[in-house]
């Protein structure tokens, strides 16, 4: 599996680019989400970042996250 | 805008652009809904699908119902609606609920249905949990459209077979819950 770095989960936050986020150490591509359209989820939350503390305000599980790609793992470094 | 309105519920210390960006996401999840079961219910044809064609009317209705109770409220809030249809079709809360490869595969039909209802479930929860003690006006439509939201997601998955809920079709008038919003 992929390592992606925080820099590069950065990068992939919707605005012309793909959508990852991450959560619990893994990154998916939401790209194809109609609800994460530039990078924006339910006027709430961004993605390219790590939202595993945000899952519990969320009105759904993890499952939502689980229909898209993995596209790595995420590790803690900027380089 | 309802000035007073506005600086009420900014003080309750809710976020009222993120508040007003969800009631706008959660209109046109409405709106564009109404248009989709539009579809869904004109495909709702042979002995199983007449059968639940009455009952995607009611909600396709509601549904329309509910767009209708939202958009005065993101005015009060100094909220506006997007000015292009396919802006405003393409910020929806909820996925399309696009009508299934085969129509006549009535469980396909029926999920699409069940799905959107509990996409706009989880909507509105979030947004009730949001106003709940603090934006009286916005969490009482939130609420009145949650309670018939939850009819809806019960009547199709009753249908679907997932256990009983004791919901009976409307006898008369749609959106018992809304329809004071709609004098
Ligand atoms: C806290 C605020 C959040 C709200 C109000 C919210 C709301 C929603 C709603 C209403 C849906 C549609 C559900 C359905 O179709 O039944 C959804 C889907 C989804 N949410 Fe969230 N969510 C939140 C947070 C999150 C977080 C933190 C993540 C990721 C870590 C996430 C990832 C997703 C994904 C991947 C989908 C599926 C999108 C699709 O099917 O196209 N959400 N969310």
């Amino acid at each position: 599996m992929r390592i992606i770095n925080t820099l590069e989960l950065s990068g992939n936050n919707g605005r012309d680019s793909p959508v990852y986020v991450a959560h619990n150490g893994t990154v998916y591509d939401v790209s194809r989400s109609s609800l994460w359209k530039g990078g924006r989820h339910q006027a709430v939350h961004e993605a390219g970042v790590d939202l595993s503390e945000h899952m519990s305000g969320a009105p759904h599980g993890i499952d939502m996250l689980k229909r898209f790609p993995v596209v790595g793992i995420l590790s803690g470094d900027k380089e | 805008m309802a000035r007073v309105t506005r600086e009420m519920v900014e003080n309750s210390g809710i976020d009222v652009d993120q508040l007003v960006e969800l009631l706008v996401k959660n209109a046109s999840a409405e709106l564009t809904t109404f248009y989709y079961y539009t579809i869904l219910r004109l495909n709702l044809i042979g002995l199983e699908g007449e059968g639940i064609k009455e009952i995607a009317e009611t909600a396709r209705i509601e549904d329309r119902n509910h767009f209708e109770a939202l958009v005065p409220r993101i005015y009060e809030l100094n909220g506006t609606l997007p000015g292009h249809m396919n802006d405003f079709h393409d910020i929806s809360a909820c996925p399309p609920a696009a009508l299934p490869t085969d129509p006549t595969d009535i469980n396909a039909m029926l999920t699409v249905l069940v799905e959107a209802e509990r996409c706009a479930v989880r909507g509105y929860t979030y947004i009730c949990n949001m106003t709940a003690g603090k934006d009286h006006r916005t969490y009482d439509l939130a609420q009145s459209i949650l309670n018939e939201e939850i009819e809806h997601e019960s009547w199709f998955s009753e249908f679907l077979g997932e256990g009983p809920s004791g919901h009976f079709m409307r006898r008369g008038q749609t959106s018992p819950f809304v329809s004071k919003f709609l004098k």
